[in-house]
């Protein structure tokens, strides 16, 4: 299966482990080349990422990708673009490599304006690509030298870390008592060889989908007063900042909950964090804390703590009803919570707390949560 | 009573003629002036219509120039200048200022003008608004020079008032000009002398149309085609046109000795055994002075004569413009749109109503720069003259609303009404009568003849749009995999083989199985003889195997009877217009070009041309249809195997199903990262 990734060190001995990492992409050229040979229409097949596709993984406590198949066959034109641009991006691949060098996501899209019939036409067709070629060579796009940009994801709280920077040089330093009122903001890469653990006071972690929350909790001193770290989501999370996560929980044994807006897409920043999203279910075992828990603001919130709140709208209603047919939300209590907001027909914001007062988040809507979670004890 | 004047007495003072300048006021709106920019697109029609009946009659190919210019504020000179015949001196005055005087009146033929109001109402109009007489130029080839007339209407006496009469020398042989100063707008638009001549030119193809707009603008129709339209031949009138006091008039008329001799010479479709059926059912004698019938013999007289059989009305009384030049013409003149397609015109075989035969054309053009979220544009015609106004009162408009294009490929809101595409539809009426609906003779009247025609010859040209919109449905998605074998698939063989470290392999089976199909291209060649149309047809056989190909040609039966073409056809069919052959054996990726050539009357395009192939399925075909099984063709055994053998062949083809990788449905939504 998948395996780590490869540092990113430019080592000698590791140059050879890297080459290792690029042969299951001159592999696929192979096999076009002899179906050419052939005489046969090139395909390839390659397993569904859709939610049907995705079957929970006991072990991992994981939902992964499963078995059903589909062919990319160059006997249409949308295959065919895609057969090329696969071969397109294996060639910049092993040019990086030859050179030693790394690309972003976005110069990706940016460099494939050379690549004739074969140049992408959005970021999101650069991006699924690539997750077919991680799914197809068994490796992360980091073996392959493409990186996301930095993300803008951080962590505040007590917790003492070791960075390599890009100097290489060697820093420790705390998230809370060390950094500006912005935290410490993660890098894209996430890994042992670039991030150490040293030591935490904290007792939990809470995940925040907005950042206007994280500054209402750092502000209110939520952090140092119940022992915890607070970690900036950012929307949908992206790949580091669920792989820090997931470190965190396993590596310090740090519970961790789910602090979000009430509305459907929230509940998929959710599913992404703790049961793995679809587009990446191919690495979930590595993305995806299985141990988090779901906080707020939940449907019943809204009426419990009678939230001011906004209408569903059609978008929001077709989410809700996807929903109910996503394997990862096919447990009890998610299905009656996603009833009740269709039925209600409300959705409501983190920041809908602010309606009681600056304090009331802190003071009393977390402490009650999470001491119903046995997180906090009151 | 002494003094008192008894009221028929009263009245009788009060009756007198109406001047015709009380009858214009009162009528100017069917006449054609109701406001100034009306006015002036009147007097070019009424001008223009004249000159083009004047050069057919005298078989010359009209020049027109039509002259607009400013002569102060809403004031307009306007000149009309054509090669016609010329009229002689004495006429000139009671052709330009007497209403209700013409030659076309009474002839029971097809022609534009009719009633003689037309351009005599301008000369009145003009006069009327300017007080500026008419001037009128024309000289007759026997003479030496011009007459240049001077006049306006007497409206006390509805008589020409001639103010100036001189000659001039004039630098042409002969042709008619005439001029009018009149209270007038010119706007170019709907409903536009520019609008009214551009149509006139599309139906009057051999006729050469110059317009000089009031700022300078020079716009230029060239002439399509050399050929001046037959004359249409005056005809007897038909007995089942005929009413009971023309039929009386007529009898009354005629100098012939006998009513038999009277109703078999001056009547059309009377046959001997007709006229003998005639006199057996409403017993006559048939020796009868015809002026001695009386009301009631008259009535039952008529009676039988639209009881009995007769020849239908002869067409020679009209002057369809046929298929070839409706689409030259439609060509000649939309040609800077590039529209993708001209569908054949229809021109049905002449009908009668009421005695009169008419004949219904259609022409349909499709794409190019014609607007797709627009209503089709709908150019009508009546005896080769535009119908610009009334378009929603015409029955052609009914006609065409009423047919449900959507079952053709175009939009229709609920199916009925104009239909909304890039689409232009002309439609022309030819008759010796036909019915407007008021004298301003701006819309067909309803009739159920007419619109049975119109219906019929609507279907077959919106047929032709369908057939033209799958069979362009199918070339896009054989483009799509066109684009594949010929850009996409070589680049991937090229990065895949290099990455791969060997040579590009031979690709052809592989495009074979991509295609798979056999792909016939028609395209215009120059021609090898000066005069000649020539046209290709490339077979290319882009399946896994090699076949043999039973290929059919129907092409227009005048083009079948004049086709050479190199390989020679193994058989043809003149009759149905029908050529096949019999090709060699195509392995994959083989081409075999055909050759055909039609001498240059025929102007005959790939459009013109349906191909059909026996023994292989339409989904493995491109550019052709199956051949349809009422041809009736007894086909080689080996073409017979071979089709029954093509169904395995796609059955086995299919394989397992497969899920499109690609497909729309198969990848998660884009709002998880």
């Amino acid at each position: 299966m998948v395996r780590k990734p490869t540092p990113r060190s430019t080592k000698s001995s590791e140059i050879v482990l890297r080459a290792e990492a690029l042969r299951p992409t001159i592999d696929l050229a192979k096999q076009v080349y002899q179906q050419l040979l052939d005489g046969e229409i090139p395909r390839m097949r390659l397993p569904l990422r859709t939610k049907q596709n995705i079957t929970f993984q006991m072990r991992e406590g994981v939902w992964r990708l499963g078995r059903a198949m589909g062919t990319r066959s160059a006997r249409k034109q949308d295959g065919a673009l895609m057969l090329l641009r696969t071969f397109c991006l294996v060639d910049f691949i092993n040019e990086m490599a030859a050179e030693n060098k790394t690309s972003t996501l976005r110069e990706l899209y940016y460099i494939s304006e050379g690549w004739k019939d074969g140049k992408f036409h959005s970021e999101d067709e650069s991006n699924l690509l690539i997750e077919d070629l991680e799914v197809l060579c068994e490796r992360l796009r980091e073996d392959f030298r493409l990186h996301p940009e930095e993300n803008g994801a951080s962590v505040i709280g007590d917790l003492t870390l070791r960075e390599r920077n890009r100097k290489g040089l060697v820093k420790t330093f705390n998230c809370r008592d060390d950094v500006g009122d912005g935290g410490y903001a993660l890098p894209f890469n996430v890994e042992k060889e670039k991030i150490e653990f040293v030591k935490t006071g904290a007792k939990f972690i809470i995940a925040i989908e907005c950042g206007g929350m994280v500054d209402r909790l750092a502000e209110n001193g939520f952090d140092e007063e119940n022992e915890a770290l607070l970690l900036h989501l950012k929307g949908q999370p992206a790949r580091s900042t669920r792989r820090f996560l997931k470190r965190l929980n396993e590596e310090l044994k740090l519970p961790v909950v789910v602090f979000t807006d009430g509305d459907p897409w929230s509940f998929r920043i959710f599913a992404s964090v703790a049961y793995g999203a679809i587009k990446t279910a191919h690495i979930s075992h590595y993305l995806a804390t299985p141990a988090a828990e779901f906080l707020g603001v939940t449907p019943s919130d809204i009426e419990t703590y009678d939230l001011p709140s906004d209408k569903l709208t059609e978008q929001d209603v077709r989410a809700l009803q996807a929903e109910l047919t996503d394997p990862r939300f096919q447990t009890a209590e998610w299905r009656s919570e996603i009833e009740l907001m269709l039925k209600n027909g409300k959705k409501a914001e983190q920041q809908s707390l602010a309606k009681y007062g600056l304090n009331y988040v802190t003071e009393k809507y977390l402490p009650e949560k999470l001491s119903d979670m046995g997180i906090l004890t009151r | 009573m002494p003094g008192a004047q008894s009221l028929a007495q009263q009245l009788a003072a009060k009756q007198r003629e109406i001047s015709v300048a009380e009858f214009f006021e009162r009528n100017r709106q069917i006449l054609g002036f109701d406001n100034p920019l009306r006015a002036v697109l009147t007097t070019v029609k009424e001008a223009v219509d004249n000159a083009l009946d004047a050069c057919e009659e005298a078989r010359v190919l009209p020049e027109i120039l039509v002259e607009i210019s400013k002569e102060g504020p809403d004031r307009l000179k306007v000149a009309v200048g054509d090669n016609g015949p010329g009229i002689v001196k004495k006429q000139i005055p009671n052709v330009f200022a007497r209403l209700l005087y013409g030659s076309r009146f009474h002839a029971n033929r097809q022609s534009r003008g009719q009633q003689g109001i037309g351009i005599s109402a301008a000369v009145l109009y003009a006069a009327l608004t300017t007080a500026r007489p008419t001037r009128i130029t024309s000289k007759v080839p026997e003479e030496e020079a011009a007459h240049v007339v001077e006049l306006l209407i007497d409206t006390q006496k509805n008589a020409p008032r001639v103010l100036s009469d001189e000659l001039e020398l004039w630098d042409r042989p002969q042709g008619t000009r005439v001029e009018l100063v009149l209270k007038a707008r010119y706007t170019r638009g709907r409903q536009s002398p520019f609008d009214y001549l551009k149509n006139t030119a599309i139906v009057n193809p051999h006729a050469r149309i110059v317009l000089l707009e009031p700022d300078g603008t020079r716009i230029t129709w060239e002439r399509a085609t050399t050929e001046v339209p037959p004359v249409p031949k005056e005809v007897p009138p038909h007995p089942y046109g005929l009413e009971l006091g023309e039929l009386g008039s007529r009898l009354k008329a005629s100098s012939r000795a006998t009513l038999g001799e009277t109703l078999s010479k001056e009547f059309a479709g009377v046959t001997p055994r007709a006229l003998r059926d005639i006199f057996a059912r409403g017993h006559f004698s048939g020796k009868e002075a015809p002026d001695s019938l009386h009301s009631e013999d008259l009535e039952r007289l008529l009676a039988v004569l639209h009881e009995v059989p007769l020849l239908p009305p002869s067409a020679e009384s009209l002057s369809p413009i046929g298929p070839l030049l409706i689409k030259r013409g439609l060509r000649n003149v939309l040609g800077e749109i590039r529209p993708e397609f001209f569908a054949p015109p229809v021109s049905r075989p002449p009908k009668v109503r009421g005695g009169n035969p008419f004949v219904v054309e259609i022409g349909l053009v499709y794409g190019g720069g014609l607007p797709a979220d627009q209503p089709m544009q709908l150019l009508r015609f009546a005896n080769r003259v535009p119908l610009l106004f009334q378009q929603g009162a015409c029955a052609i408009t009914t006609a065409v609303g009423n047919l449900d294009w959507r079952r053709y490929g175009l939009d229709q809101k609920g199916g009925s009404g104009l239909p909304i595409g890039p689409c232009l539809l002309l439609v022309h009426l030819a008759s010796t009568k036909v019915p407007f609906t008021s004298e301003a003779k701006e819309a067909v009247a309803e009739d159920p003849e007419i619109d049975k025609e119109l219906t019929l010859s609507l279907q077959v040209v919106a047929r032709h749009l369908r057939t033209h919109l799958s069979r362009r449905s199918r070339r896009d998605m054989a483009g799509e995999k066109f684009l594949i074998i010929q850009r996409i698939l070589p680049q991937l063989a090229e990065k895949a083989s290099r990455l791969a470290g060997k040579p590009v392999p031979d690709l052809t089976a592989v495009i074979t199985k991509i295609m798979d199909v056999v792909a016939f291209e028609a395209t215009a060649v120059a021609a090898a003889n000066a005069g000649e149309s020539a046209l290709a047809l490339e077979v290319t056989n882009y399946t896994p195997r090699p076949r043999v190909l039973e290929l059919f040609l129907e092409m227009p039966l005048e083009a079948a009877a004049s086709l050479h073409a190199e390989p020679a056809p193994d058989g043809t069919d003149a009759e149905l217009g029908r050529a096949w052959w019999t090709l060699e054996k195509l392995p994959p990726s083989g081409r075999v070009k055909l050759l055909l050539r039609f001498p240059k009357a025929q102007e005959v395009e790939p459009g013109d041309l349906d191909w059909f192939v026996a023994g292989v399925d339409e989904a493995h075909l491109l550019g052709a249809e199956p051949l349809p099984g009422d041809w009736e063709v007894r086909l080689p055994r080996a073409i017979v195997e071979a089709a029954e053998g093509s169904g395995a062949e796609a059955a086995m083809s299919e394989g397992e199903p497969e899920v499109d990788y690609d497909g729309a449905e198969a990848h998660a939504s884009l709002d998880e990262e």
